[in-house]
């Protein structure tokens, strides 16, 4: 059965038990555990939409819980609208919430963002008692009871919890398969190749943040409706409200859709049964197991439930290094076009410093369409810097970026891919949690288009470099040729004209090195320009049309690379003033005609 | 004294050294040379214990080090001054040095190292007093010579002392080095990108490319071959 299937089944199987579970049990007690489990579940599965998809760990989630709440008892008991509205009035004010709490918090990264999050319920605590709204009573309305929430029948509430996480569990299961869900996943392994990939990545996580919303403050309503009935700012805005969220997600697993529902499952059941039980007897003692019960799953299933059961089903595949042979080696004697096309990237006075020291100074170069182009230079040359610039991750202080005579200088990154100019990293950037084939699907998604087109071009270029059979794969079992393939399939599903390769052949062994060698002459035969920076010259040369040298930011020299290399600045750069005197005399000799 | 066979580091799938085999006399001076990315920090690292091998041997006068930990190694006379200096900027000089001195061998006669040391570096006996974090470049690449020293060292493993500074700096550290070697009977294991000038203080010396050992030789014979050039350009 194929992963997407088994994905609707289980939300349907989590429906059945509910359903099941919700009609067994007679005592309203029972009910009372079994609607909390629904609403913490589905609390949580809004929060793993912002913190667990898209890594932006959020601590004020509770802001829409209570929002939610708020909103649809006010609205109930100033204007007599009924809930069963003035939930979604909730959810729309929530929506609204995130996304003005979003555009400014969204510019802080990682774990300043999540501190930020702090704040905004705190904020919207004062605001409620500033508006005298410390208690909202229900308002209790005897002539239309079920129109305002109020059943006699326990079984009400379990099913409208069960209602508000079955939706939301289809919510998460559409994002996971959509754009954003690859999007948001390539955000928290990788921000930096995701935007390099062309994924916008502020738009996304506001799309997240928004969407997460709405599920939180429904399950604030109708939390308000089951459990509260007195809402006051402490019991929706407070800490414990986060808290049992997170704990929710923590142990059954974050970034999944079943991690929640597993965590609440858990639980919420220990903590009441506990609460009820000896909590009577010695009062205090629930909370010391529940903190014993949660320091286990901290130290012998950290990842959460979830991913620790799915590991021991399927213990990490090892890599059996098949040869990544491509088939095709012999098409790499493409002899190289003599004269190229126009001029694509047109690099002009491009200059950039960092703290004082000049990273690159006003460098000027050209690349025609169809070339192979070296840049090299010694360590601390500007290089990465320079392709940092191109891509849109610097901005430089002076110069000019043009392509195809547009200036692209100032672009964001994910733009400039979506320009049609790739790129790939010194160190892999890969997605650890995502298979190879998704690595690849989050670059093909740069254009939009449905997912089974995404998947079609992934396919293509996992083929065309040569990697099917590794498909499947983590990129942790991948070698690093592979993993080097990889991001080059990944960057070509971006369907770019012009490809930035910083170091692909770094770490390979020399068979390594031939293979990726070939692979990049291919890319070419298939008319795609190439950049590639290098320090190890040697493998460039073959492969190169035309090298730049960069020395200390500068442009040092430019040309063929058998002219490049004997020149004398060169020499200097590299190896030094004094190894240029002592061997002078040869290279006169060799500069002879 | 120090023997090194077949010794081979991976970092996560990314091979940094090959098979690299090398020898290292008492009291003689070796340089490894070679282009960024060779391999040449790691396999002081792999020297120095904080990088392990996948493979090979590491073996100090006679003795096995492979399977000890880094502050064992230092225990044994081996003293790492790494790339890119690292003193610790909030400590003044005087503090720098004394933490060299911090194995108990060296402990004990930390007095007159110390002595010794600023005999050496006389900038530094000026300077004793000031943070490490206010010296130029220059002066805190002496600093963490001296701290190197202060641990009276049998091995001392220098990794690119003349990266980043001015060439008028870069003479002066070379020529601090000439004077360690001039002071002591120490064995010394320098890593350089500097062809010339780390070839010419040294007994001998190796060239590194890509993880490999490329060339060998004495110093007056790898000044003279054409194809140390080869291992930087390619041609």
């Amino acid at each position: 059965m194929s992963e997407r299937a088994r994905g609707w089944l289980g939300i349907a199987g989590v429906l059945a038990v509910g359903l099941l579970l919700s009609f067994v049990l007679t005592e309203r007690y029972h009910h009372r555990i079994l609607t909390l489990v629904f609403l913490w579940a589905a609390m949580g599965l809004a929060w793993n939409i912002i913190s667990g998809y898209a890594g932006q760990i959020s601590f004020g989630h509770q802001a829409f819980f209570g929002i939610g709440a708020y909103t649809t008892v006010l609205l109930a008991a100033k204007l007599k609208l009924t809930p069963w509205l003035g939930m979604f009035a909730g959810a729309g004010v929530a929506v609204l919430a995130a996304l003005l709490i979003g555009t400014p918090t969204f510019r802080l990264a990682g774990i300043y963002f999540g501190l930020a999050t702090l704040a905004y319920p705190l904020i919207f605590r004062i605001v409620m008692d500033y508006l005298g709204f410390q208690e909202v009573a229900i308002p209790m309305v005897r002539d239309h009871p079920i129109l305002f929430m109020q059943f006699e029948e326990p079984r009400s509430f379990d099913l409208l919890a069960l209602a508000l996480l079955g939706a939301t569990l289809v919510l998460s299961r559409l994002i996971e398969g959509s754009r954003l869900g690859y999007s948001l996943r390539a955000i928290k392994e990788n921000e930096q190749a995701a935007l390099a990939m062309g994924v916008d990545a502020f738009r996304c996580k506001m799309a997240a943040y928004a969407l997460s919303a709405a599920p939180a403050a429904l399950a604030g309503a109708i939390y308000a409706h089951a459990i509260l009935f007195v809402v006051t700012p402490e019991a929706v805005f407070g800490v414990l409200v986060i808290v049992q969220t997170l704990v929710v997600c923590l142990v059954g697993g974050v970034g999944t859709l079943w991690g929640p529902v597993i965590g609440a499952a858990i639980m919420i059941p220990v903590s009441e049964i506990l609460d009820g039980t000896v909590g009577d007897r010695l009062p205090g003692i629930q909370g010391v197991v529940y903190g014993a019960a949660l320091m286990a799953i901290m130290m012998f299933a950290p990842e959460g439930l979830f991913w620790r059961l799915r590991r021991r089903r399927a213990p990490a595949a090892v890599a059996t290094a098949t040869g990544t042979a491509p088939a095709d080696r012999e098409r790499e004697a493409a002899p190289p076009a003599a004269v190229f096309g126009a001029v694509l990237l047109d690099v002009r006075g491009v200059s950039k410093a960092f703290l004082g020291l000049q990273a690159l100074s006003e460098v000027s170069f050209d690349v025609r369409q169809g070339e192979i182009l070296g840049i090299i230079g010694p360590n601390g040359a500007g290089k990465t810097t320079l392709f940092n610039v191109l891509n849109g991750f610097l901005l430089p202080e002076g110069g000019q970026v043009r392509w195809e005579g547009d200036p692209i200088t100032g672009l964001p990154p994910h733009a400039v891919c979506r320009r049609g100019i790739g790129r790939t990293f010194q160190v892999v950037r890969f997605f650890p949690h995502l298979t190879a084939r998704e690595n690849v699907i989050v670059g093909a998604f740069a254009h939009g288009g449905t997912p089974a087109a995404a998947a079609a071009r992934a396919r293509d270029a996992l083929a065309r470099v040569g990697l099917e059979a590794r498909a499947d794969s983590l990129p942790p079992g991948l070698t690093t040729l592979e993993l080097r393939l990889m991001e080059l399939a990944r960057c070509l599903a971006t369907r770019p004209r012009l490809v930035l390769l910083d170091e692909p052949l770094a770490g390979l062994s020399t068979d390594g090195i031939e293979i990726m060698s070939a692979m990049i002459r291919r890319v070419r035969a298939d008319g795609i320009t190439v950049v590639i920076i290098e320090h190890t010259v040697q493998a460039l040369v073959k492969i190169a049309d035309r090298l730049v040298v960069l020395d200390h930011g500068r442009r040092l020299a430019e040309g063929a690379p058998s002219d490049v290399t004997r020149d004398p600045a060169v020499i200097e750069a590299y190896l030094g003033k004094r190894w240029l005197a002592r061997h002078a005399a040869a290279h006169a000799a060799d500069l002879r005609p | 004294m120090l023997r090194i066979s077949g010794l081979s580091v991976a970092y996560g799938g990314l091979r940094a050294l090959e098979d690299v085999s090398l020898d290292v006399s008492e009291g003689e001076f070796v340089t490894i040379v070679g282009p960024n990315g060779a391999g040449k920090s790691t396999l002081l690292k792999t020297i120095s214990g904080s990088v392990r091998p996948a493979a090979g041997r590491l073996e100090l006068r006679g003795r096995d080090m492979t399977p000890l930990p880094s502050h064992q190694r230092a225990a044994l006379g081996i003293a790492h001054v790494p790339e890119g200096r690292r003193v610790f900027p909030s400590l003044t000089v005087l503090e720098n040095l004394e933490l060299g001195s911090y194995r108990a061998a060296a402990r004990a006669a930390r007095r007159a190292t110390l002595g010794s040391v600023l005999e050496l570096f006389p900038v530094l006996a000026e300077r004793r007093a000031q943070l490490a974090g206010s010296l130029s470049g220059g002066e805190q690449q002496m600093l963490a010579l001296g701290r190197g020293l202060m641990s009276l060292p049998d091995l001392l493993l220098l990794d690119e002392p003349s990266q980043g500074l001015a060439p008028r700096i870069v003479e002066q550290i070379f020529e601090a080095i000439g004077r360690i070697r001039a002071a002591r009977r120490l064995t010394i294991l320098l890593v350089e990108q500097r062809v010339v000038e780390a070839l010419e203080l040294c007994d001998r010396g190796y060239v590194l490319e890509t993880g490999r050992v490329a060339l060998a030789g004495s110093h007056d014979a790898l000044l003279a071959d054409p194809r140390v050039q080869r291992a930087y350009l390619g041609v």
